[in-house]
């Protein structure tokens, strides 16, 4: 029995690390090869060795599928790659392909950075792990061999974010990665059609949340960093290179706009104007109000927002700083919140979730004395907020997407225990589907439908061919033959090739239908005047009048017998071939209206 | 423990067991059973228990599962395991009956929470730790934990059920280390009762029906010989081969990829290869029933062996080779098959393998038990003579089989090539043709008429594994030799690869590899100087070809070729040929547009291949009489350009690169007034946002130092090493070309960067510079000046954080003293601690939790 099976490394029954081991038609794909920032050895990857142990990685994967940028998701690639040993295919979308590489590069010099990490991936190791890559379109079928196909649909998120079908014969799995299903500032909704996949993999970070409104946030966003600047205050905005700072950036771009402010904002490591390429490059991927207006104005040539140098930071005055890395945990964004940190008038807004063993894992627990380096106490006087931008779909949004792809089981990843068992109760009553949330290691089998390939014969194509029809994939339609198995395979044919091929010969197949007339006439003269009245009736018809006194009209016999009880009726026994179905029915019909009463 | 911590666990231990304040992130747990662990391995348990009851408290809830979380009851059961490890705090926990609690029927096993593979898991986890002694051992007899662990082993987690096999492994080798006092029993019903249990369990799964059992069982067997090497592993090997032995019976051979690897560790084992214990027959034996994609691992493993039987090796040998003798005997059958007329194929397949003996080549085979591995024919790789011959059909069922098959066994004999235990000798010869064969199969330059060579043209047609899998193995095959005609056809096939428009991205880059391997490998002629007439007529023709990659619209291409540019020319770059060829092709020229590219990686490649061309006098354009070297000149301002501008690190760094090596090198363009370059580089490497570009500045700086003053350690009679008793006017002229160049100013500021590389490189550098001119500084006895002051006031700001203005001019003598007052060794030690430790302490870990337990929920994970 086929069967497909689901084996998460990471994201089963937690968030961060994605890596799930899918094996669907004899092919095994591995979907997603993230790390987890909270560790800084060998745990922050997925445990590899569980998939070195069937051999070599890359004759045991057909594959690798990136669903976006963010680190939990692909920074274990290189490792992976390069370091771990597979040299087969990765797929990923153009936007994810161009940004992945920032994003590991900023990852790796902040590994280095903090530790001097010897053992870690290189440049040249990210350069050649993202030779391995081949870029999709959205909507592109990509045959990744002669069986597996793979297909992108668009998941909102971040830039570049896709869902992938993965599909080998009539089997299918749609994994989601992450997603968002309503449309904020710079992308749109994810959408996928009604593909009905054996195993929809979902991910379900808000399973539990209805989300508030993503107005509400980003006005409360603006109005803290207003008072802040208004108070004279420097706002700091850790973030990651790309993804999240984007949307602030357009966020705070069109208010200052709007409120004609003139604090400066920075953004630093230049990162805004490598930013602004690819989204001007991949605008097609943004939502539909930035593509409507790019002809006028282009969303990412922000004209408040500049270059940030060091030095700026002693600057007198209000500023904001957009800085990385997003976590407070090294460099750039670090060093400017000491310097920052003991002034009651500036802020810190954290956009984003914190690992435990950084300085933003700490404020945001509300912990104001830190210990520095050297024993030294950094009292924290400025003001700190969460406020969280993460774009996901919460759950009327997960239970929509699994509405819109109609799959017979659903499999949740990417979120927390607990909540994924409200979530899974949810979607088993409302869908009537199965649902699965295994935690890492833990497989879920599931058995599929055989898919058996046939093979159609030439005549049996031609010949519906010179029905005028053109095939068309949208109107799927039916066509008849027999079909055939030889040499364990299965062909339709027409049934006068199935016949020869085979040896066989045709089986004449007759029905017979009684039709009760009243007539107390001897059976002869009822056949006489059956014939009579049906040589009236079919003029374009052969009606014959046989001597032993039945009746044919074409391949129709038609016989009069007595009634065994009652004299006064006579019995017509009617038999056609089932190539002649129609006149027989229509004969039928018509001997059951009884015969004129001059008819002879 | 730190008294700190000791404080704050009491209230850690409270929010632990209150089921009502969850932990925030699940990383804490780990990281606190780490901190635990390494009390407990450097100290005392039962002391750490006495001292902190809270612990012991902390164990209690244990008792009430239903009521703690999954991971906080995971968490716990692995403490107690860690903590029980020690015999005198096992025993304390025992006389509280806390362990059998915690581990048997009472305990989370069998309840609610028993359904969470993490319970499972903390479980398996809690009682590897604890079995370390003998008292543990008996606690598992009475608990019957290991019937427990038994049925674990077919866990739905991977993690469990691989961890529970490895527990048995650890109870079974802690169960025999009691009686292994002298010989071991040599009847496993002698052995104590637990291993006899467990041997018991392992007996029954060999005899299973279900193949997963069986499984199972080879994988606690495997585990079991790879990390256990006492005297009675052998006599268990003895006591459970007829079982082993009896899986090859079945048809088809269960487990047959734990079977592999089982064999394979019994017979890496040492205590076992003294003695063969019919392991080599049962070897053999698997060999010949496993499926060929299943027996080439075995086959790759039995020829790693360090000691093997030689008919053994053979046998393995022909194995391996099977499906390229198959693919070679396919398609010679083809005439006008590429190849076929070589010298290595001219007996056809039976070249492969053993080397084209006589005897080989007939077909004849002879006995593969006797004689030298190479010149015996293994029995079933060629037709006609095994009992068993080998078709083609057999091999290649289907496309992904045989491509499957094909990258295994090219990879296999890929990894086998460079050990000093491969076959001896190796068929360089036939293997070439094999590779060149795949590769020309594979771009559909291989016409064959047999029905065979057609299936597999059709199978392998475009076929980018395969071809990524040989053009790897062509590229090891370079390290030997093969006749010259086939060396012909290794470089045709390249250049074919590299000249078709079908390749793809990934193929060409391992083409670029192959080639440079085959390249680098290509003997000098006797009179040396110049390349090998035959690789230099290769590189002639593949030099058109390269210009076609750089403009190719795909980044990894045009990236590649650059890669390959600046090798080659690393290599061959003084050789007149090559040279000739290259001055001749648009390559230069293309490579210096390339410094523009959009793709940053590109442009970082195109600055590398420039800098190299550059440094071998190849990238002039005959320059106009009067102004010699001026295309060298606007090279050099063109990646200072680069490095002021180019919005991306990478570039920016082979810059850094670069100018390092032009230093190095004592490049003409440099070398015309080193002190200017230095000068305009350090400048902008000071101000660079990328770290990486800094600490290269450094590194620059460094270089220059050396030069200027020599090396450390060198005895260079030309530098200008101020000498022991120099006068302060030398030291002081010593040190004003580095005034000049604004290097203080660079090197002093870097100390106190907020990269902690930077720092660590400036650090070096100041220290390097200390140790030249301690002489001086012993003599001057003076710190002080208006110099020394301001400078040292800037050194404040910078360390306070402040940015400032550029120190302007600098004297020697203040360098010099302020050089001295510095703890540069102190800051050195600060440095080399990773820059989040503070956050990373255990200190750290207890307050985040505790702060953290009161805010859960405001701040959930998400993503990052």
């Amino acid at each position: 029995m086929p069967e497909i099976r689901v084996t998460p490394l990471g994201a089963g029954q937690d968030v961060g690390r994605s890596c799930i081991l899918v094996s669907i038609g004899g092919k095994n794909v591995m979907l997603d090869c993230g790390m987890h920032m909270g560790f800084n050895d060998d745990r922050r990857f997925p445990d590899f060795s569980y998939i070195t142990r069937n051999g070599r990685l890359t004759d045991f994967l057909d594959c690798v599928i990136i669903s976006h940028f963010h680190l939990d998701h692909c920074g274990a690639l290189p490792y992976f790659s390069e370091m771990v040993g597979y040299d087969g295919p990765i797929y990923m979308t153009h936007p994810t392909q161009a940004i992945c590489p920032i994003l590991l590069e900023d990852y790796r010099k902040i590994a280095v950075d903090k530790k001097g990490e010897a053992n870690f991936f290189t440049s040249q190791m990210i350069k050649d792990c993202m030779k391995k890559v081949v870029a999709v379109h959205l909507h592109q079928t990509v045959q990744v061999d002669d069986e597996l196909e793979i297909k992108a649909y668009y998941a909102g998120h971040v830039l570049g974010a896709a869902m992938f079908q993965i599909k080998v014969g009539s089997e299918s799995v749609v994994y989601t990665g992450d997603y968002n299903m309503t449309p904020d500032r710079h992308l749109g909704a994810a959408w996928i059609d009604k593909c009905r996949p054996n195993l929809l993999i979902t991910e379900s970070t808000y399973a539990t949340t209805i989300r508030d409104s993503k107005r509400c946030r980003e006005r409360d966003f603006l109005k803290k960093v207003h008072e802040a600047v208004e108070r004279g205050g420097k706002v700091l905005i850790p973030v990651f290179a790309l993804g999240r700072a984007q949307e602030l950036c357009i966020l705070l771009e069109t208010f200052w706009e709007r409120m004609n402010l003139k604090a400066p904002i920075y953004f630093s490591t230049g990162l805004t104007e490598k930013a602004n390429h690819y989204y001007k490059l991949f605008i097609t991927w943004t939502n539909q109000k930035i593509r409507k207006t790019f002809v006028q104005r282009n969303m990412f040539e922000f004209k408040h927002i500049k270059a940030f140098d060091r030095a700026f930071a002693d600057n007198p005055g209000p500023m904001v700083v957009f800085a990385t890395p997003g976590m407070l945990h090294a460099g750039q964004s670090l060093q400017i919140f000491r310097k920052w940190a003991g002034n009651e008038k500036n802020m810190v807004i954290m956009p984003g979730y914190c690992v435990q063993g950084t300085v933003g894992h700490k404020i945001l627990s509300g912990q104001r004395k830190l210990e520095m380096e050297g024993r030294q106490v950094l009292e924290v006087k400025m003001q700190v907020e969460y406020m969280s931008f993460s774009a996901h779909a919460d759950a009327k949004g997960i239970m929509q997407l699994v509405g819109q792809a109609e799959p017979e089981n659903v499999l949740l990843v990417h979120g927390e225990a607990k909540k994924m068992e409200f979530l899974k109760q949810k979607i088993e009553q409302e869908f009537r589907v199965n649902c699965y949330m295994p935690a890492n290691g833990e497989t879920v089998t599931l058995p599929t439908s055989p898919s058996i390939p046939v093979g159609i014969s030439l005549g049996l194509l031609k010949r519906e061919m010179a029905q005028g029809l053109l095939p068309d994939a949208k109107k799927p339609r039916l066509l008849h033959g027999t079909l055939i198995m030889k040499d364990s395979n299965f062909r339709l044919v027409s049934s006068e090739q199935a016949l020869k091929e085979l040896g066989l010969a045709e089986h004449q197949l007759r029905f017979t239908c009684r039709v009760h007339l009243h007539d107390p006439r001897k059976e002869q003269e009822t056949a006489l005047r059956v014939y009579s009245h049906l040589k009236s009736v079919l003029k374009d018809h052969c009606v014959q009048h046989l001597p032993d006194g039945s009746v044919t009209v074409e391949s129709i016999l038609i016989q009069a017998a007595a009634h065994s009880e009652d004299p006064g009726t006579k019995v017509l026994l009617v038999s056609w071939t089932y190539q002649d179905e129609e006149l027989g029915s229509y004969l039928t019909s018509l001997l059951k209206k009884g015969l004129p009463q001059g008819a002879t | 423990m730190d008294p700190e911590c000791s404080q704050l666990l009491p209230a850690l231990c409270a929010v632990l067991a209150d089921p009502r304040q969850p932990v925030a992130d699940d990383t804490c747990l780990e990281k606190l059973l780490d901190w635990f662990k390494t009390i407990a391995d450097a100290g005392s348990s039962l002391l750490l228990l006495q001292e902190n009851p809270c612990l012991v408290t902390l164990l209690c809830p244990v008792l009430k599962p239903q009521d703690l979380s999954p991971r906080v009851l995971a968490f716990l059961l692995r403490l107690a395991g860690i903590l029980a490890a020690q015999e005198d705090c096992f025993q304390h926990l025992q006389q509280g009956d806390l362990l059998p609690r915690l581990f048997g029927e009472a305990g989370p096993l069998g309840g609610a929470a028993w359904t969470a593979p993490t319970v499972r898991s903390g479980w398996i986890q809690g009682l590897c730790s604890l079995t370390q002694h003998p008292s543990a051992l008996c606690f598992l007899a009475h608990s019957g934990a290991v019937d427990t662990i038994f049925s674990l082993q077919g866990d739905s987690s991977l993690f469990v059920a691989s961890a529970a096999g490895q527990l048995l492994v650890h109870i079974l080798g802690l169960s025999m280390q009691a009686p292994a006092e002298g010989h071991p029993s040599l009847q496993p019903a002698h052995w104590p009762a637990c291993a006899q249990k467990i041997v018991g369990h392992i007996e029954e799964s060999l005899r299973a029906t279900a193949t997963p059992q069986v499984t199972q069982a080879l994988n606690v067997l495997t585990t079991m010989f790879s990390h256990c090497h006492d005297p009675w592993t052998q006599v268990l090997w003895v006591h459970l081969s007829p079982l082993v032995a009896c899986l090859l019976e079945k048809d088809p051979v269960p487990a047959a990829h734990s079977l592999v690897d089982l064999l394979l560790s019994v017979a890496r084992s040492p205590v076992l290869s003294s003695s063969s214990c019919g392991l080599w027959d049962t070897l053999a034996q698997t060999l010949s029933r496993l499926r060929a994609s299943q027996a080439g691992p075995l086959a790759l493993g039995i020829l790693k062996l360090q000691e093997c039987p030689k008919a053994l090796r053979a046998q393995a040998f022909a194995v391996l080779l099977q499906p390229l003798t198959c693919v070679l005997e396919a398609t010679t059958q083809a005439p006008g098959l590429p190849g076929s007329s070589g010298p290595g194929l001219q007996c056809g397949v039976a070249a492969i393998g053993p080397v084209a003996s006589s005897e080989a080549c007939a077909g004849r085979g002879g006995d593969p038990t006797d004689g030298e591995l190479p010149l015996a024919w293994p029995p079933g790789s060629v037709g006609g003579t095994a009992d068993a011959p080998l078709t083609a059909g057999m091999l290649l069922p289907s496309k992904a089989a045989c491509v499957g098959l094909l990258c295994q066994t090219l990879a296999h004999l890929e990894l086998l090539q460079p050990l000093p235990q491969r076959p001896s000798p190796w068929p360089w010869a036939p293997l070439l043709s094999a590779a060149v064969t795949i590769l020309r199969l594979c771009n559909g330059s291989a016409t064959p008429t047999s029905d065979t060579g057609t299936h597999l043209c059709a199978f392998l047609a475009g076929c980018v594994r395969v071809q990524r899998a040989a053009l790897d193995f062509l590229g090891t095959l370079s390290q030997g030799t093969g006749p010259q005609e086939l060396v012909t056809q290794v470089f045709a096939i390249l250049l074919e690869y590299l000249t078709s428009p079908d390749s793809s991205p990934t193929v060409l880059k391992k083409a670029f590899q192959a080639t440079l391997q085959w390249l680098q490998s290509s003997p000098k002629p006797s009179g040396g100087g110049d390349l090998e007439p035959h690789a230099q007529l290769f590189l002639r023709e593949l030099l058109p070809v390269l210009p076609k990659r750089l403009c190719s619209p795909c980044w990894d291409v045009r990236d590649s070729g650059l890669e390959f540019l600046t090798q080659t020319v690393r290599r061959w770059g003084g050789q007149a040929g090559f040279r000739h060829a290259l001055l001749a092709s648009e390559v230069p020229e293309l490579t210096e547009q390339l410094l523009r590219d959009p793709e940053s990686y590109v442009r970082a490649s195109a600055v590398a291949a420039m800098g190299q061309l550059s440094s071998r006098g190849l990238h002039i354009i005959p320059a106009s009489p009067g102004h010699p070297g001026a295309q060298q000149k606007s090279l050099l301002e063109e990646l200072l350009h680069i490095l002021s501008t180019d919005s991306e690190g990478f570039p920016r760094r082979a810059v850094m690169q670069v100018f390092t090596q032009w230093l190095r090198d004592s490049h003409a363009d440099v070398a015309a007034d080193t002190e200017h370059f230095v000068a305009r580089v350090l400048r902008v490497a000071s101000q660079d946002l990328d770290w990486e570009v800094r600490a290269q500045g450094l590194e620059l700086a460094l270089v220059f130092l050396e030069q200027t003053l020599g090396q450390p350690s060198s005895s260079c009679p030309y530098a200008m090493t101020p000498p022991a008793a120099a006068p302060p006017s030398l030291v002081a002229q010593a040190l004003q070309p580095f005034c000049r160049v604004q290097l203080f100013d660079f090197a002093f500021r870097a100390l106190f960067d907020c990269d902690r590389p930077v720092a660590q490189k400036s650090c070096d550098l100041l220290l390097f510079l200390r140790a030249k001119t301690a002489s001086y500084s012993d003599q001057q006895g003076s710190s002080s000046g208006p110099d020394v002051a301001s400078l040292e006031a800037a050194l404040q700001r910078w360390q306070a954080g402040d940015q400032g203005q550029p120190l302007g001019d600098l004297e020697p003598e203040a360098v010099v003293a302020v050089l001295r007052s510095l703890d540069l060794e102190g800051l050195r030690g600060a440095l080399a601690e990773s820059s989040d430790h503070a956050e990373q302490s255990p200190l750290s870990l207890l307050q985040d939790m505790l702060a953290t337990a009161g805010i859960l929920g405001e701040n959930e994970a998400d993503c990052y």
